[in-house]
């Protein structure tokens, strides 16, 4: 038993790789929330009086608002008026210039903005702290006809569109963090597809937080108009430190008829240290809507950092025939907190949807897993199959599931389905037995669990991902 | 079942009920709901372990036709080590009748060797009645066997073709599949209260 001490030992020291600060000159709003704030962020960025008065509003809405409690999660109290809403790098004296410090810090992270090295097809929108610093491949998707852009330079140059779809999946007042979010958001990513055009490359985003006392709070829009198709990846990184930061964002995706969208995410945020000190809460509401007939949305979520995950990937499957997938491994280790999981509200005839997700606890931690499959009376055919399954390393960590199942049809044919488990001593011992190190096993048994998850993300993310599960778990045995 | 408590509930009831299971002991429980077309029937369990080994069996059946309702709470709190429990829950629901499932299992620290399953099942018979489950899980302890399972679903189409195509009537038909599907509750329990969930059943067809 002492090798398995040392082997959980070595594991909660293991390295985050990606904790490093980058010493660069920004510049910062005071701290705290008030209107004043909103209104310099809002001239800040030369928005029109209409995304004043949107982020005005929901500042409204905000304060009249207390932060849920209903989670599986034991929060600390968050001081909003500590908390900087707003840093960017000093902006480069000249134009169409990023600083080789920004560009340096990304290729650390194996994000490269030049487009020559850049990961073959994947166009890539860096979000540092609060601005986007640069977006690739921005002129081979215009010839196709697709937006992909800053949210602040979509709010100027296509208003039109950023009105139209703006807030009408996750309106301002939807829950605490998305009014929020709602009034001071910064940056993030637009994306829009034509009718009819297939994504020639994956598109992607990048967030990191580096500034110190900062929170980010980015905003992410995409739309898939009729018979479109695109894959959308989001990975994000911050520095280590004894502080908690925090992070709020939005993520609305809209698919009219016909379209595809495959959202996958790698959530990396610093997870704080073996002691439980610093990490990043990340509260963030992502919602689609499934608005045209036999339109499709995928959820892939691979979720390994943050002190606290708040997180629940929902869809709306309104068209007739539409169709929804949620795939999510969640990993938490040391005194890291997870409250994750989904929501399919059927509304259209002939929907369906399927929910597989895989927890995985070690340490001290907690996960749990929280969702809503929601059948309404006037949609007929509804089909779904929820599957979640936890595995727990250790016997200092929690799992947990809470589902709810609503269903007002009769014509309706759900499941759900909860194991817990622990890795089994055969299948260990097996592995030990053929000379594979008690590491090693483990690894590849919690990868065989999280393989049906793994196989859904795009190629380039896979990799990562079956990378960042055996780091965090190294060793861990239980 | 042998040795089973058999629990009938009728039109209005509230109902609380405390379980203890005794080290080494075997409990079986079985809840007969029968609220008839406009009863409202909301029934409270706590089931807990006061020594190692116990085990503990709940099965219950709910048959909410016309404006009723129906509400069954399990808490199964598995605070000792090596303890079992199984439960199963049935609905069926029709007409303009709601019932709600909230079943949890906990299990804290250190209680290793627990085993814990849970199933909820329900038919829906119409379009306007509305069903809920809420099955939960909440586990501290690594070396446990803990699952939950929750269906919702309508009368075979399949198995009714089979059966009308060997000339069994449609209304026949759609309660030999009821009565299939309550049997597996009503399995050992008293004669005078199947027969009463049988008739209840009928209504509902």
């Amino acid at each position: 038993m002492a090798e398995i001490a040392d082997i959980l030992q070595e594991l909660t020291n293991a390295e985050y790789s990606e904790g490093f600060t980058t010493d660069i000159e920004q510049e910062f709003f005071p701290k705290g929330l008030n209107g004043d704030i909103v209104r310099a962020l809002s001239a800040r960025k030369g928005e029109p009086e209409w995304m004043l008065e949107f982020r005005l509003d929901a500042l409204r809405k905000w304060q009249g608002m207390k932060m849920p409690a209903w989670g599986h999660l034991q929060i600390p109290p968050i001081d909003f008026q500590d908390i900087i809403y707003f840093a960017a790098p000093k902006p480069p004296k000249k134009r169409e210039e990023v600083d080789p410090e920004l560009l340096k810090t990304f290729d650390k992270l194996g994000i490269p903005l030049e487009e020559r090295d850049a990961l073959s097809g994947v166009a890539v929108d860096a979000v540092f702290d609060s601005v986007s610093v640069k977006t690739t491949f921005q002129k081979t998707l215009q010839e196709k006809g697709i937006i992909f852009c800053p949210f602040s330079e979509a709010v100027k140059n296509h208003p039109e569109l950023v009105r139209k779809y703006l807030a009408k999946v996750v309106p301002p007042s939807d829950n605490f963090f998305a009014a929020l979010n709602s009034a001071v958001f910064s940056d993030g990513s637009f994306c829009y597809i034509p009718k009819g055009v297939r994504c020639p490359m994956e598109l992607s985003s990048y967030f990191r937080i580096n500034a110190r006392g900062i929170g980010q709070f980015e905003r992410t829009l995409i739309v898939a108009d009729e018979g479109s198709y695109v894959s959308y990846m989001e990975g994000c990184t911050a520095p280590m430190r004894d502080e908690n930061q925090l992070h709020a964002a939005i993520v609305e995706i809209i698919v009219e008829k016909d379209a595809e969208v495959k959202y996958s995410t790698v959530q990396n945020w610093y997870p704080g240290d073996s002691q439980g000190r610093g990490g990043i809460f990340n509260f963030v509401t992502k919602r689609g809507l499934c608005r045209g007939e036999n339109s499709r949305l995928f959820w892939t979520q691979v979720e390994t950092g943050s002190a606290i995950t708040w997180k629940y990937p929902s869809t709306i499957l309104r068209g007739d025939g539409s169709h929804s997938e949620f795939y999510s491994v969640a990993l938490t280790n040391n005194y890291q907190q997870a409250d994750t999981g989904t929501k399919m509200v059927h509304i259209g005839r002939n929907t369906t949807s399927r929910i597989v997700s895989k927890g995985i606890s070690a340490g001290q931690s907690q996960n749990s897993y929280r969702g809503l499959v929601k059948v309404a009376s006037g949609a007929s055919g509804v089909r779904n199959h929820s599957q979640c399954d936890s595995l727990l390393i250790g016997d200092r960590c929690g799992a947990h599931t809470f589902p709810v199942i609503e269903c007002a049809n009769s014509g309706a044919i759900l499941e759900h389905e909860a194991t817990t488990s622990k890795i089994s001593d055969e299948q260990l011992f097996y592995l030990r037995q053929r000379g594979i190190s008690e590491e090693d096993a483990v690894a590849l048994i919690v990868g065989g669990y999280a393989s049906d998850v793994l196989q859904r993300l795009p190629m380039e993310f896979a990799i990562e991902a079956r990378r960042l599960l055996s780091v965090n778990l190294e060793g861990s045995v239980g | 079942m042998a040795n089973s408590e058999v629990i009938l509930l009728k039109g209005d009831a509230i109902r609380t009920l405390d379980i203890t299971v005794g080290a080494g002991q075997a409990r079986r429980v079985v809840f007969v709901a029968l609220p008839g077309a406009g009863g409202v029937i909301d029934c409270r369990v706590s089931v807990r372990f006061a020594g190692e080994g116990g085990d503990c069996v709940l099965r219950g059946l709910y048959l909410a036709g016309g404006s009723s309702r129906v509400n069954f709470t399990v808490n199964m709190e598995h605070g000792v080590p090596r303890c079992s429990s199984r439960q199963l829950f049935k609905g069926i629901v029709a007409g303009q009748a709601r019932t709600g499932f909230f079943g949890l299992i906990r299990v804290p620290e250190h209680c290793i060797g627990t085993e814990a399953y849970q199933e909820n099942h329900n038919l829906l018979l119409g379009d306007d009645c509305r069903a809920q489950s809420l099955p939960q899980l909440e586990i501290y302890a690594d070396d446990v066997k803990c699952s939950h399972g929750a269906t919702f679903g309508r009368l075979g189409e399949e198995e009714l073709f089979y059966m009308r195509s060997r000339g069994i009537p449609m209304d026949e038909a759609r309660r030999l599949q009821l009565t299939a599907f309550a049997a597996e509750v009503l399995e050992g329990v008293p004669e005078d209260i199947a027969a009463q969930a049988l008739a209840s059943l009928e209504s509902l067809v």
